[in-house]
């Protein structure tokens, strides 16, 4: 229970300025990046420390306060939403213990941003391979918390591939250890079980995730078609040559023209239906095969031009469009509906018509920038909600959109996560059981159900299976 | 009992304007294009180094949104907490990839909250200060007769930090001691202007602050740019340029001000205007914003304002990179022969002013003037585009975030070693300045037009390609 003393018990162990109470203070905290949501957490509470965070969840534990950790916001699923519970703030945990060049692996804290992790293990030769578009903010706590994606995870793939450990402060604020940074260890793989549970089975306080050599030598093409159908033709030929492609990216028109407005103007063509951005690395010998592959795949498909990034800067202002793309569709429209589906790749090319189909059928304009190479698809719809009966189409158009990719064989999440957004979808996707062992496997690690409560699993779904217990 | 009225997550909806005909309210359009990405986030000097998301961009523009919608009062004291600590320094719009004008969105907040909540005293003294021409030369020639007593730079030393800093800042603008060049370097090391740029007829903006204590910066300016090519005219009749009142939300004052030089700068009609101060060059390239609402204005304002450069801009494409020495530490047989070695370079780092790389977004044209000084190693500076803390009077009414700010910008100075610290804005000099001096370090602030002109006083420039056209 919420009680004015829990305050103050807070504040002493974080210090007074590190609660947040007062309305307009928790204003920041009452939304993340997914548009459109907001809710109001009790209080916000900002530790310094492992041992800051072990005692605010023992105190919430004793009072019986659910609590949602957060990361940076950046999510798009709203899983840093609080409803009337206490959200605890991990970006002041920025501590990069160590990196370990000779075994390839770095201690962090969870707070500790991609982007900076990725500097400081540059100058070593090294990488962390899962790079998320959203890499310049995002923490490593909230990547583990969502297995998130990037662009380079065709090749590398998703966190789950990096992560060798983590140390997990349970709801009830005992603190363990999953997966070992040393080796492999038998037994079962809760580091892996952990990596995507998206703050509901504990916080993470430390991670250990294991780096990369950066590839020695690495090819950028930019191809441009006439049609969608066409670039999506080009991806599926593309894998089909047995090329593994380090990354295969694909924006519409609209996107483009959002991009090529804003601040990060990479000089992607604006009067072309799409392009596809295909990367191909690793050792020199053999790339430039690969690249002629990969061109004559885009030009058989009907590519209109297909180019090479010249110089390194050629190369990132190439990568920076695409990285900030979603950001920039805030200039189309003042709302903005942010989707997040994964169909089979062969099935991209009709996919992609349907859903310029029911954009069309609802009057609404469907902007699609996406991870093409694994079939991880971004459709977005940029509206102004004032407009009562278009925000109405817009939602009809959405919800039309995820059904014809679950109906393609394809589902509702590829790397934001279920969160609140997407929990309306999960009974359509799992059956009866399979919600009611997702509901079992939670109620491992928080039986009281307060490790941000009412995400993920619908709450309906283990109501009945705790009823039949 | 802690929780809003709108505790239920789901799509909200939406509230009506409670603020209308504010400047807010017509700003909102810009509120719009956020899209809560948070890419702002690790931009922001305030957020890095209060590690607050109230101190975020986004979490202030959620405060502007509240503010409009009704649900947050403009007296709230904690909107007032979080909107006062902003910089202002607009690193979050060169990392939003929607295009929100913050600059514009905060100081219509400010002048929206202003009505409500008047600015701190402090605030109100320098602003008043600044406002009035005759009170204002008095006080810069009451701080230059101080300054020239030295009493500052004892000052600086003995006093508590908090008492201390701005007589620091007041020491840190005395005119630096650039180093002498042997005369082997004066021969060797030349500033090469190309000779085959058109002439330019130029009015230099004098400035408040630049006039009062950068007055050797000024005079460098005329020099430097009589020297590449520009005939230097003045305007008579300018003044402030406003912009310390229009960040402090006194936007009226600010008009007042704008009008006021723009009417000066209209009686030397075809020249461009040169401003050596980097917050003043935003200021006026603004000018056509602030008047927006001015019908007589407001044509005007946009005229004087497409005529304003930086004085980097000007002097780039004018000036060739210097030559480098290959190895200073190798002399060649002619210069062991004449018993001259050449010294080695002087290590120098560039930190931009926010108003000049996140408001003008100028990056290129500095580095161009840097690259053409002789004789110096131009060092990369860590977070070079973070904020110093200096926002225009922001370290005199913030002084513990300035100072926040501040520290880790220090360290990365110190880690640099470097001789000379160049930023092209009077604020950031003694911010810097100040700082450096405070901290012990040798490390020096130096406008990069003194260090140009330093190099042109050494030696006259060398002429490359075809005679003046004019
Ligand atoms: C423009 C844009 C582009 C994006 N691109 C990508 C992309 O390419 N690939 C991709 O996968 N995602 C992408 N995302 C989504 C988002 O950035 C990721 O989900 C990211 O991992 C969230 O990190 P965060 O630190 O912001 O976490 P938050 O948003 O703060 O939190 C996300 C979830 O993680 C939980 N959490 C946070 N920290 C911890 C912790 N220490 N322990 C336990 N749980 C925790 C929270 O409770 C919440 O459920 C993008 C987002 C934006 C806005
Ligand atoms: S980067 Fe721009 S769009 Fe994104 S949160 Fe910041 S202000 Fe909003
Ligand atoms: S202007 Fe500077 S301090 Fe203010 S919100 Fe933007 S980045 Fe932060």
């Amino acid at each position: 229970m919420i009680t004015a003393g829990l305050a103050d018990a807070l504040r002493s162990i974080v210090g007074p300025r590190w609660v947040k109470q007062r309305p307009a203070e928790l204003t920041a905290y009452d939304s993340d990046a997914l548009p459109g949501y907001r809710a109001t957490p009790s209080f916000v509470v900002l530790p310094a420390s492992r041992d800051e965070v072990i005692a605010v969840v023992r105190l919430l534990a004793q009072h019986g306060v659910p609590f949602v950790p957060r990361g940076a916001g950046t999510g798009l699923s709203g899983g840093a939403l609080a409803n009337d519970a206490v959200i605890i703030g991990l970006n002041r945990l920025t501590r990069i213990h160590a990196i370990d060049a000779g075994n390839r692996i770095a201690h962090v804290e969870p707070g500790v941003v991609n982007a900076v992790l990725q500097r400081e293990v540059a100058p070593f030769g090294l990488q962390y391979a899962p790079d998320p578009s959203s890499q310049s903010a995002c923490t490593i706590g909230g990547n583990v918390a969502e297995n998130a994606g990037g662009p380079h995870c065709l090749k590398y793939g998703v966190t789950l591939n990096h992560v060798a450990a983590v140390t997990v402060c349970l709801p009830n604020g005992e603190l363990v250890q999953f997966g070992d940074p040393a080796s492999e260890r038998d037994g079962y793989d809760l580091c892996g079980l952990f990596i995507g549970s998206e703050g509901c089975f504990g916080i993470a306080t430390d991670v250990w995730v294991r780096l990369l050599p950066v590839a020695p030598a690495v090819r950028t093409l930019l191809a441009d078609f006439p049609s969608l159908t066409d670039a999506a033709r080009a991806v599926s030929a593309i894998i089909a040559t047995g090329i593994v492609p380090a990354a295969l990216e694909m924006m519409d028109q609209a996107t483009i023209r959002a991009v090529e407005a804003s601040i990060y103007a990479a000089g992607y063509p604006t009067d072309v239906a799409a392009v596809l951005l295909a990367e191909v690395d690793g050792l020199e010998a053999g790339l430039d095969a690969d690249a002629r592959t990969i061109e004559r795949c885009c030009r058989e498909a009907g590519a209109r031009d297909v180019r090479i990034a010249r110089t390194d800067g050629d190369r990132a202002r190439l990568w920076q469009g695409r990285k900030k793309a979603f950001g920039a569709l805030g200039r189309i429209a003042p709302h903005l509906v942010v989707q997040d589906a994964v169909v089979p790749r062969t099935r991209l090319p009709d996919v992609l018509e349907t859903i310029a189909a029911i954009g069309a059928r609802h009057g609404v304009a469907v902007c699609n920038v996406f991870h093409a190479g694994d079939g991880n698809i971004h459709p977005n719809i940029s509206y102004d909600a004032s407009d009562h009966a278009q925000a109405e189409r817009v939602h009809a158009a959405m919800s039309e959109i995820m059904q014809a990719c679950i109906d393609a064989g394809g589902t509702i999440t590829g790397e934001h996560g279920v969160g609140l957004d997407k929990l309306g979808y999960m009974d359509a996707l799992f059956t009866e059981p399979s919600l009611a062992a997702m509901c079992a496997v939670r109620e491992v690690f928080d039986p009281d159900r307060r490790a941000n409560p009412g995400k993920v699993v619908p709450v309906h779904a283990c109501r009945e299976w705790g009823g039949r217990r | 009992m802690t929780t809003s009225p709108t505790t239920s997550a789901g799509p909200s909806p939406l509230p009506t304007c409670a603020l209308p005909d504010s400047p807010l309210a017509k700003a909102a359009a810009g509120l719009d294009a956020c899209v809560h990405c948070g890419f702002c986030l690790p931009a922001c000097p305030t957020y890095v180094n209060l590690q607050d998301e109230n101190d975020s961009p986004r979490g202030r523009l959620l405060l502007m949104r509240r503010l409009l919608d009704g649900e947050l009062d403009v007296r709230d004291p904690d909107v007032g907490t979080h909107m006062d600590r902003c910089l202002g320094c607009r690193a979050c719009e060169t990392a939003c990839p929607s295009g929100v004008p913050y600059g514009q969105l905060l100081e219509a907040t400010r002048a929206t909250t202003r009505v409500a909540r008047p600015v701190p005293l402090v605030a109100r003294v320098v602003l008043g200060v600044f406002q009035r021409e005759m009170l204002l030369s008095l006080v810069l020639v009451g701080a230059r007769v101080l300054r020239a007593t030295r009493l500052p730079d004892w000052l600086a030393r003995v006093l508590p930090a908090r008492l201390a800093f701005p007589f620091a800042m007041l020491a840190s603008t005395t005119p630096a001691r650039l180093p002498q060049a042997s005369a082997h370097d004066r021969v060797l090391h030349r500033v090469r202007v190309r000779a085959s740029q058109a002439r330019r007829t130029v009015v230099r903006l004098d400035g408040c602050v630049m006039r009062g204590l950068f007055a050797h910066t000024n005079a460098a300016t005329t020099r430097v740019l009589s020297a590449t090519a520009h005939t230097v005219r003045s305007a008579p009749g300018q003044g402030c340029c406003g912009a310390l009142h229009a960040h402090a939300g006194d936007l009226d004052a600010a008009r007042d001000m704008a009008r006021r030089n723009i009417a000066a700068f209209e009686r030397v009609p075809d020249a461009l205007i040169a401003v050596n101060s980097a917050g003043c060059g935003a200021m006026l390239k603004e000018y056509g914003h602030l008047l927006h609402d001015d019908p007589a204005w407001h044509a005007r304002a946009e005229a004087v304002a497409s005529r304003v450069r930086d004085v980097s801009e000007l002097l780039a494409d004018r000036l060739l990179p210097a030559a480098r020495e290959a190895s200073p530490a190798a002399p060649t047989a002619r210069d062991s022969a004449h018993g001259a070695a050449s010294s080695p370079p002087v290590r120098i780092a560039y930190d931009p002013p926010c108003h000049l790389m996140h408001a003008q977004r100028i990056t290129r044209e500095p580095q161009a003037v840097l690259s053409a000084i002789p004789g110096v190693e131009l060092v990369p500076l860590v977070d070079a585009d973070q904020c110093c803390g200096s926002a225009g009077i922001y370290n005199l009414v913030e002084p513990d975030t300035s100072d926040a700010v501040l520290a880790p910008k220090l360290r990365h100075v110190a880690d640099a070693r470097v001789e000379w610290l160049v930023s092209g804005n009077p604020g950031c000099l003694m911010q810097l300045g100040a700082g450096l001096m405070r901290s012990g370090s040798s490390t020096r602030a130096v406008h990069p037009i003194d260090l140009l002109d330093h190099a042109l006083q050494a030696a006259p420039a060398e002429r490359v390609g075809e005679p003046d056209l004019a």
